[in-house]
């Protein structure tokens, strides 16, 4: 060994004897434990690669928050925490691929969701037979928890209830809308919202006279949006493009509905840049918005969220609601690994299934399947180019602009 | 009635799109014999460029396309003589696995410069339209309308009545031949696949105007190009254009089927498909050659 090399030992051997002195100092009493490692597969190429960012920002905020407090502390021991990521290249069936991986090869502790119903549902079947718990917080369709697993957490509010705010809300506006005409993608999440709208609308009031499902992923949809001339409400149950594509048509067509109304598109800032002014109006169902108010019992308050998120990503405006959620459900496995004080995989699944805690996202609590429908959904509109919340009235901060003007009045 | 003269008016400006996609790529197809599935990333190359020109600048979309036409010429040309000219006598495999490997690296570029947001582009003149009774026409489909059928005219008469034109209808024919009569068969080359390229751009401008675009929203537009072009016949620009307004027509009232909708749109567009190839493998309106 020459003398620069051993030189140069000596100073990664002194660097690593500062390193550890002050890890040591920092830790409070407490000690540091083994690192937690958190696996999650992700669409960081692909068609999910946009909603997949957003799920990954909201894993690495509440990452950078607990390892700024030293980690997660199981019995007095702080666990430091690290995730790690695998591009699935929003295929589901590489998704699972990868998720086996992260648990065979990189020892992953616990498992975050990937995006999408889709990818859920195949990486829930690793998740339950490998007997590791998996908190998701972007897979909606109630057919993943209707397998009857036992491993699989979802955070957040399921496929059903995704339009069932912007009914209710109608149900209350005067003058009273009382026609429906229902879009949807031919995909399971999508399927289920729609289905949600057709069976409670009906206890609304309200009449479902068109139910138009299309191929998940079209985006020529004149056809669909000429069907629905006349209703009072237009509700689409897709996702952002198609969401775009109709709110176009309807523009070039002359449909003049009271209500338009979109399950996943109208939340994303993309939505307002890509229409303009004729996003405006448009309702769009949103499990979480930065305007909701909700005493949280631990992390950061609503505020205090939206501010972190602007402070590690400038630019891009406040959170949208795949964030939060995001965020919520590695909240809802800490707190589980908190409450089972051992990281054993069996005693943390145990404490997420007895789990009801409030958080900023709102209350987190599972019902027998795994899925929480304990939280509402809100319901947001576009005024002026800006999302406000209107309903419910609780956590609302604006009235529904209500009925949307004519298109050649606006 | 009114709904009906609705459908066949909403059917046959979709299929304006669908032509401006199409005749790209069964130009590149007839004469080169590749099947470029990295068209559809060229279509949305296009519409990004389009795009960009319109946010950053203000310019109307529409005088973008010329833009579009261009650069996407010049991408093709560089692309066909450095890349796919290695392998353009090799088997089809080999053809398909290039291609769509341009395509991955396309995307990805793509992915790196502009992120995955959706982008549209959304003039002032987006939405309005020209109201006959109760029956509506959105003039940016109609101007799309009419921008792809002078697309076709312009590269019918460019193959028709140019020097390189015709020097490309005779590599088509006989590429030996042509050879032995002093075509340089590699310019040939390059200028047809710049052709279609060019063609691809101004497709993607134009669906930029219609709908929102990302890097990975090219994929069903090879598609669909590729059964515009089976549907109309290989060969002819002119066939093209009818393939691509009867897909626009067919998709349209596939759509409108009560209680189904679009589930069904693309069987009866593969099942026509699959009909034509049957009982007119030259197309509704191609040649055997």
């Amino acid at each position: 060994m020459g003398v620069t090399a051993m030189r140069k030992w000596a100073v990664i051997a002194v660097a690593a004897v500062v390193a550890i002195a002050c890890g040591g100092s920092t830790s409070g009493g407490q000690t540091t434990g083994s690192t937690i490692v958190l696996g999650a597969p992700l669409g960081l190429t692909g068609s999910l690669t946009k909603e997949s960012i957003l799920t990954q920002q909201g894993y690495n905020l509440w990452q950078d928050w607990i390892n700024a407090r030293g980690g997660i502390v199981v019995n007095n021991v702080k666990h430091p925490v690290t995730i790690k990521y695998y591009d699935d290249t929003s295929n589901a069936n590489q998704s699972a691929v990868l998720m086996q991986k992260l648990i065979t090869e990189d020892k992953a502790n616990f498992l975050l969701g990937p995006y999408g119903s889709a990818a859920t549902a195949t990486d829930a079947a690793i998740a339950e037979q490998n007997e590791i718990p998996m908190v998701e917080a972007n897979g909606a369709a109630q057919s993943i928890f209707n397998q009857g697993y036992k491993y699989t957490f979802g955070v957040l509010s399921p496929a059903n209830k995704y339009l069932q705010g912007v009914i209710d809300m109608a149900a209350n506006l005067s003058p009273k809308p009382t026609t429906i005409a229902m879009l949807s993608a031919d995909d399971n999440f999508s399927l289920e919202v729609a289905e949600g709208v057709n069976t409670y609308a009906a206890s609304k009031g309200l009449t479902v006279i068109v139910y138009k499902k299309y191929k998940n992923g079209n985006t020529n949809l004149s056809s669909e949006v000429q069907a629905a001339k006349g209703a009072d409400i237009l509700l689409n149950s897709g996702h952002l493009q198609e969401a775009i594509a109709i709110n176009k048509a309807a523009k070039e067509q002359r449909i003049n509905a009271k209500i338009f109304a979109y399950s996943v598109g109208p939340s994303t800032p993309d939505f307002i840049t890509a229409l303009g002014k004729d996003a405006d109006y448009v309702y769009g169902g949103s499990q979480w918005t930065p305007q909701v108010k909700y005493t949280p019992a631990f992390y950061l308050s609503v505020s205090e969220y939206v501010a972190a998120y602007k402070a590690k990503y400038p630019g891009l405006g406040d959170p949208d609601y795949h964030v939060a959620e995001s965020t919520a459900a590695c909240l809802a496995l800490q707190r589980a690994i908190e409450k089972a004080g051992s990281l054993d995989p069996k005693k943390v699944r145990d404490a997420l299934a007895a789990l009801d805690v409030t958080v900023f996202f709102g209350q987190v609590k599972f019902d027998s399947r795994g899925i929480n429908i304990y939280k509402p959904m809100v319901v947001e509109q576009i005024q002026n180019g800006a999302h406000h919340t209107v309903f419910p009235d609780t956590v609302a901060d604006a009235k529904p602009q209500y009925p949307t003007p004519a298109w050649d009045q606006r | 009635m009114a709904a009906f003269v609705q459908l066949v008016i909403l059917g046959l400006l979709e299929g304006g799109v669908y032509v401006a996609v199409g005749v790209g790529f069964g130009l590149v197809w007839g004469v080169l014999n590749v099947v470029n599935l990295a068209h559809g990333a060229l279509v949305i190359v296009g519409g990004y460029i389009t795009w960009q020109l319109f946010t950053a600048f203000g310019v109307d979309p529409f005088l973008t396309l010329p833009v579009d036409a261009v650069a996407l010429f010049a991408l093709g040309y560089a692309l066909q003589r450095g890349v796919i000219n290695r392998i353009i006598r090799a088997p089809l495999l080999f053809t398909f696995l290039l291609t769509f490997g341009i395509n991955l690296v396309i995307v990805n570029i793509l992915l790196l410069i502009f992120g995955s947001d959706f982008r549209s582009v959304t003039p002032t003149f987006s939405g309005q339209g020209l109201e006959l009774g109760s029956v509506v026409i959105p003039y940016v489909r109609l101007t799309t309308l009419g921008a792809a059928i002078l697309l076709s005219a312009g590269l019918a008469l460019i193959l028709n009545k140019t020097r390189i034109g015709l020097a490309i209808h005779a590599t088509a024919a006989d590429r030996d031949a042509a050879q032995l009569v002093g075509i340089d068969l590699r310019h040939a080359y390059a200028i047809t696949f710049g052709l279609g390229a060019a063609c691809a751009g101004v497709a993607g401008g134009l669906i930029a105007m219609n709908q929102a675009i990302t890097p990975t929203a090219g994929e069903p537009y090879t598609l669909q190009a590729f059964v515009v072009v089976i549907l109309g016949g290989l060969g002819r620009v002119s066939a093209t254009v009818v393939g691509g307004l009867a897909f626009g027509l067919v998709e349209a009232f596939g759509q409108s089927i009560p209680g189904s909708g679009s589930v069904f749109a693309n069987a009866i567009a593969f099942g026509l498909m699959v009909l034509v190839l049957v009982t007119r493998p030259q197309g509704l309106m191609g040649r055997l050659h």
